[in-house]
């Protein structure tokens, strides 16, 4: 997919200045609990300071690995033709899989049911995407049902036999494996990696920054990955989470131009929202979750580091009307946002918990439709944007049997304005007040509960979108790559 | 101060989720002011009687989980009053003393080894300190030995512990293996977290599985109740 307009901007460029400012205050105050001597020693080395647990950055540390960062990064395949280049200035735009589903959702007759998903499952999805047109990469969907040891290798195995895109393995389950990995898939070069390199609120997982260490002294593509949630693991203030979100994301990058400068990394930052009107669940397709993913990719941009974007994980447990209306929307913010490389795209459902064969299917359709709308649009700005989400969304339901109305169509006008629609200042006091809230949050043992107490504010001022979910049945009898669904 | 304005006070601030005076308190209006901690400190000082105020926690709290049903209250707010009482708690226990009538038991609580997940089991050890239970947060990534020997050191009725990764749910059946071996078999093991389930407890060998905080405090009194046969 190509992009027409320049991505979409919903941050001026002082206020990016302000959050990077902020997150380096963050970085350099509060720094990151970590236990790892590997990689205390090597941060030390380059200036950081250990106190405590902690490690605080200094701003000239973030400011040279962001220097040293490749802006592009050549991502192979076994098929050449099957290869392509992310460039962090350029508008190309890759849409593949993701997540770690727990489940698979089998239909029999309009009912669904979970199976706890494994390699069989792994094999399925991997042949249905490869087969799938908008599927650029494929990203593991679920973990082998394996022991620990085995997992690596049969995953490899699974991806080297059943498809020719580039592989994008996700979690790496012991470092000691991945020559093996390389030597099963045949090179090096059709890999890629997530690390999720930080537990937030800025605590670093020390066994998760051994394989980030590993895969990016290979030379192997990693998105470091950050997935905060607004009010439990970082403020319910889109401000807050920005910079702290940005801060642990930067914290990766530093880390590994420190000890492997030059190797190639991505930016994936996921600054999503808990469900506090309900049990404090990720709310992942929501309309503030999708406006804030989008401004993560937007911090991206302004760095100029390779992004690997998120979207369309939708909270619906089974496919639904519901769940195709969440991801046209936020596929279409995310791709007008400028990531480049977007996981998740496809078949994730149940707030990243479950997958369904059907869905990546439709969610192909969607990806074409996303495409072409966003193709109309006269510019990326923010109405031409929701213009194109609101069409995309409206044109998949039609396609998949209903008969939209205008009840449906004002509910997605609803969230396309709360997506365009900025609640909180962006001033440098409120940046002042919520890096101060990071800083001592962290410092309690249980920082989720202090980030839940003062999310009692915003949840009054209605930061999390309230709307109505889009009812009707659905029916994938006429979609086109039904077929490969064999 | 008689003790009765006194009472109210607590009520009102836990009710209102004011732990302390940083705190915003449930209408955002509250910083500044002495929060649920300061009142009972205070009303001990001019010799409140502790079981009053302790019947106070369980009354206001009572009240809060109605306001939570019926959708007036949200997951915060709830948290916010059960972490008054927890808080509080702490400061009316040591004048308890030989007078635990109204006191439910201790409560171990782990995130399992390799296993770096926290938000469900801090909500579920908030809201059970917020219920009266006397509980003790281990913390993240806790091997089963550390799980074993704080055991024996706290001796809990209660023990839970919290896996979200099918990886690390495991850890649960050493655990509960190490237990045994230990010889310890007067705690009741309560699990939770998204891969585990009822049919998992039951093979594992653990006492119950919980879907969510409420769900634990509902089948802790269900075995409080089986425990001392009412
Ligand atoms: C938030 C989150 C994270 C955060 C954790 C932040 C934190 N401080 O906890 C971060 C980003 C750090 C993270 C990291 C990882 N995560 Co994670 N994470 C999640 C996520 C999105 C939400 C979990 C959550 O907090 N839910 C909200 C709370 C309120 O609910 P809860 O935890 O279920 O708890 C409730 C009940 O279960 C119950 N309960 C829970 N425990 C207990 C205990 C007792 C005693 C009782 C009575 C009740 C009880 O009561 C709670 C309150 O209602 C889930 C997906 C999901 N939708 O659940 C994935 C998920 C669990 N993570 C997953 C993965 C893979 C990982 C990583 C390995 C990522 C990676 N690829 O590197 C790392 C592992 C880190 C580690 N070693 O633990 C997978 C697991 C898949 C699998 N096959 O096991 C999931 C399912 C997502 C996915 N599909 O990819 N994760």
């Amino acid at each position: 997919m190509k992009l027409k307009h320049q991505p979409l901007e919903m941050m001026t460029t002082k206020e990016k200045e302000r959050i990077h400012a902020s997150s380096c205050f963050v970085l350099d105050q509060a720094g990151l609990r970590v236990k790892n001597a590997r990689i205390i020693d090597a941060l030390v080395a380059c200036g950081a300071i250990y106190e405590n647990g902690r490690i605080s950055v200094p701003q000239s540390m973030v400011e040279n690995a962001l220097e040293s960062v490749p802006g592009t990064i050549r991502f192979r395949a076994p098929d050449p033709d099957r290869s392509f280049t992310v460039d962090a200035a350029g508008k190309d735009v890759f849409l593949g899989t993701g997540g770690q589903a727990l489940y698979v959702l089998r239909s029999n007759r309009g009912v669904w049911t979970r199976q706890p998903a494994g390699c069989r499952d792994l094999e399925e999805i991997v042949s249905l995407c490869q087969r799938l047109s908008k599927v650029d990469f494929i990203t593991r969907p679920m973990e082998c049902d394996v022991a620990l040891d085995r997992m690596d290798e049969e995953k490899a195995r699974i991806f080297a036999s059943n498809t020719t895109k580039p592989m994008n393995l996700a979690n790496l389950i012991d470092p000691g494996k991945l020559s093996k990995v390389i030597e099963i898939v045949g090179d090096p070069a059709y890999l890629s990696f997530i690390v999720c390199l930080v537990t937030s609120p800025l605590a670093v997982d020390d066994t998760a920054a051994d394989k980030l260490l590993a895969i990016s002294g290979q030379g192997i593509p990693v998105c470091i990955s950050s997935c905060s949630q607004a009010g439990t693991t970082a403020p319910l203030s889109e401000v807050g989470e920005m910079i702290q979100l940005n801060a642990e994301v930067l914290f990766g990058i530093v880390l590994v131009q420190a000890v492997n400068p030059g190797a190639p990394v991505l930016y994936r930052g996921i600054p999503i929202t808990a469900d506090l009107l309900s049990d404090g669940s990720p709310r992942w397709c929501q309309p503030e979750s999708i406006r804030r993913v989008a401004l993560a990719a937007e911090m991206c941009r302004y760095y100029g580091v390779p992004c690997c974007g998120t979207a369309g994980v939708s909270d619906e447990p089974v496919p639904s009307v519901q769940a195709v209306s969440e991801k046209a929307v936020s596929l279409t913010y995310q791709v007008a946002a400028g990531a480049q490389y977007i996981n998740s795209a496809f078949g994730m459902l149940d707030r990243i918990m479950s997958v369904a064969p059907e869905q990546y299917v439709i969610d192909n359709m969607i990806a074409a439709l996303v495409e072409s709308e966003l193709g109309k649009a006269q510019a990326f700005d923010e109405r031409g944007v929701a213009d194109a989400a609101v069409a995309a969304a409206k044109e998949a339901m039609v396609r998949l049997g209903v008969e939209v109305d205008e009840l449906m169509d004002r509910e997605l006008r609803s969230r396309v304005a709360f997506v365009n629609t900025r609640k909180e200042e962006y001033s440098k006091e409120s940046m002042d007040s919520q890096q101060t809230f990071i800083c001592s949050a962290v410092e309690s043992p249980s920082s989720s509960l202090v980030f839940m107490k003062g999310a009692r504010k915003g949840l009054r001022a209605g930061w999390l979108y309230i709307g109505k979910r889009i009812e009707a049945p659905l029916d994938i009898s006429g979609l086109e790559s039904k077929q490969e669904l064999a | 101060m008689n003790q009765e304005s006194s009472l109210d006070r607590i009520r009102h601030s836990i009710v209102m989720g004011h732990v302390d005076e940083n705190d915003e308190g449930f209408d955002g209006t509250m910083e500044g002011e002495p929060g649920t901690v300061d009142l009972v400190r205070e009303a001990l000082d001019v010799d409140v009687n502790p079981q009053e105020i302790l019947n106070i926690f369980n009354e206001s709290m009572e009240e809060v989980g109605k306001l939570f049903e019926s959708g007036k209250y949200l997951l915060p707010d709830m948290l916010a009053s059960a972490e008054c009482v927890g808080n509080a708690m702490d400061i009316l226990e040591p004048h308890l003393v030989g007078k635990q009538e109204n006191q439910k038991g201790k409560f171990l609580i782990a995130t399992v080894k390799g296993d770096l997940h926290d938000i469900g089991k801090n909500i579920v050890s908030t809201i059970l300190k917020g219920a009266g239970y006397q509980v003790k947060d281990l913390g993240i990534d806790v091997s089963v030995n550390d799980i074993v020997a704080a055991v024996k050191e706290f001796k809990p009725d209660f023990l839970g512990l919290s896996a979200l990764l099918t990886t690390t749910m495991t850890e649960m059946e050493a655990v509960i293996k190490k237990l045994k071996e230990a010889g310890i078999n007067d705690v009741k093991v309560l699990i939770g977290g998204a891969p585990t389930s009822e049919e998992f407890a039951l093979k594992i060998g653990a006492d119950g599985y919980c879907r969510d905080a409420l769900h634990a405090v509902a089948k802790l009194e269900q075995m409080q109740d089986a425990l001392s046969g009412r």
